[in-house]
């Protein structure tokens, strides 16, 4: 049992307003975009695929969080079976891609590690790392004084613990403390997590709150001299004897 | 041709609003931070900014604290243009024009491309 139903319904209710707020700027993206072709007179082939990817990145964070709602209701974990970390990155990145481009960040994958598969929910993963890629594309692409063309990283790799996976850049300033105070002021504060985004980072809180279904919490983590957020995910005992 | 220093972390969004000002006849120059408008107005001094409030790392009020404090920037006209909404900077909304110069205030869910280039030329007197 994760919070009682006191608790869970103030959390459900800072989750949406975290969503609500973080809405705002796909929506408004559309519209401005929309109204673009017409003060200009032109609709290019580009204008109506940024159209279409602020859409869906609006309508993943609203599935993501409507997912998170229904578990943080139920107050149950999700059942877990075994899932491969590298190709559910791989999808991902595959996922991202588009998304990425508009802001002009470059994705990389580094999946190289043979790793036995990992306990997780798929949808609930799936949901997390969506969630998570589209909020620190965002900020990648917002951060300050770098000149090179930035990066994103999404990268498995094995701790003490289990299989990390994450999306890691040069973030500056990023440290776990942050993040910490950020889950408290989620719903709260307009800038949870201001060393990372300018917005309310709901996409980092939804995610999290999956999370805590599947066992494990989001945690600002490095990776290749690089910081970000990752979560530990257990292997799949049952297929390391195989 | 007038300069807009446009102040704004999404990057997305920042083009958008930098094609419209550029169709409304404006030379753009963006940055995504509170620091590299400090540099980037040390470079070339602008006619009017536009600021996001909600920045990351050094908050839109942090910016204009540092740009007020050099005199040859206190007459620059300074628009924001933030998701903040209005209801929510009523009480620092005297204090934001009266000692920090903000000229204009726009709620951007609001604030249609149009609307902002007509704001921005009246800022700048432009008939």
């Amino acid at each position: 049992m994760r919070a009682g139903s006191a608790e869970a319904g103030s959390e459900a209710t800072d989750l949406l307003l975290s969503v609500a707020e973080q809405l705002k700027i796909p929506l408004s993206t559309i519209a401005r975009q929309a109204e673009l072709g017409r003060m200009t007179g032109t609709v290019c082939l580009d204008d109506v695929a940024a159209i279409r990817v602020q859409a869906d990145a609006a309508l993943t964070l609203v599935e993501s969080y409507l997912l998170g709602l229904e578990l943080l209701r139920e107050q149950t974990s999700l059942l877990l079976e075994p899932v491969s970390v590298s190709s559910m990155l791989a999808d991902i990145a595959h996922d991202l891609y588009r998304y990425a481009r508009q802001y002009g960040v470059e994705l990389e994958l580094h999946i190289a590690g043979k790793y036995e598969p990992v306990m997780a929910h798929p949808r609930g993963l799936r949901a997390v790392l969506l969630s998570l890629g589209y909020t620190l594309i965002e900020a990648r692409a917002a951060q300050e004084g770098d000149k090179r063309r930035p990066v994103l990283t999404l990268a498995s790799h094995r701790s003490a613990h289990g299989i990390i996976a994450g999306l890691y850049g040069e973030y500056s300033d990023l440290h776990a403390a942050q993040w910490h105070r950020a889950l408290e002021l989620c719903g709260r504060a307009r800038q949870p997590f201001a060393a990372l985004s300018a917005g309310s980072a709901a996409g980092l809180f939804v995610a999290d709150t999956i999370l805590q279904a599947m066992d494990t919490r989001l945690r600002v983590g490095r990776y290749l001299k690089q910081s970000g957020l990752g979560m530990t995910l257990s292997p799949s005992q049952q297929l390391s004897f195989v | 041709m007038y300069t807009v220093l446009l102040i704004e972390s999404n990057t997305l969004q920042a083009a958008i609003y930098t094609k419209a000002l550029t169709h409304g006849g404006f030379k753009v120059i963006h940055v995504t931070g509170a620091q590299t408008a400090i540099n980037a107005a040390d470079q070339h001094i602008p006619d009017i900014v536009v600021l996001e409030l909600q920045l990351p790392q050094h908050s839109g009020i942090e910016f204009l604290h540092e740009f007020r404090s050099y005199p040859e920037w206190q007459r620059i006209p300074v628009m924001m243009l933030t998701n903040v909404p209005m209801s929510s900077l009523e009480s620092i909304e005297q204090p934001l024009r009266r000692d920090l110069g903000v000229t204009c205030m726009l709620y951007k869910p609001r604030t249609s491309l149009e609307l902002l280039v007509r704001r921005t030329r009246e800022q700048l007197r432009i008939l």
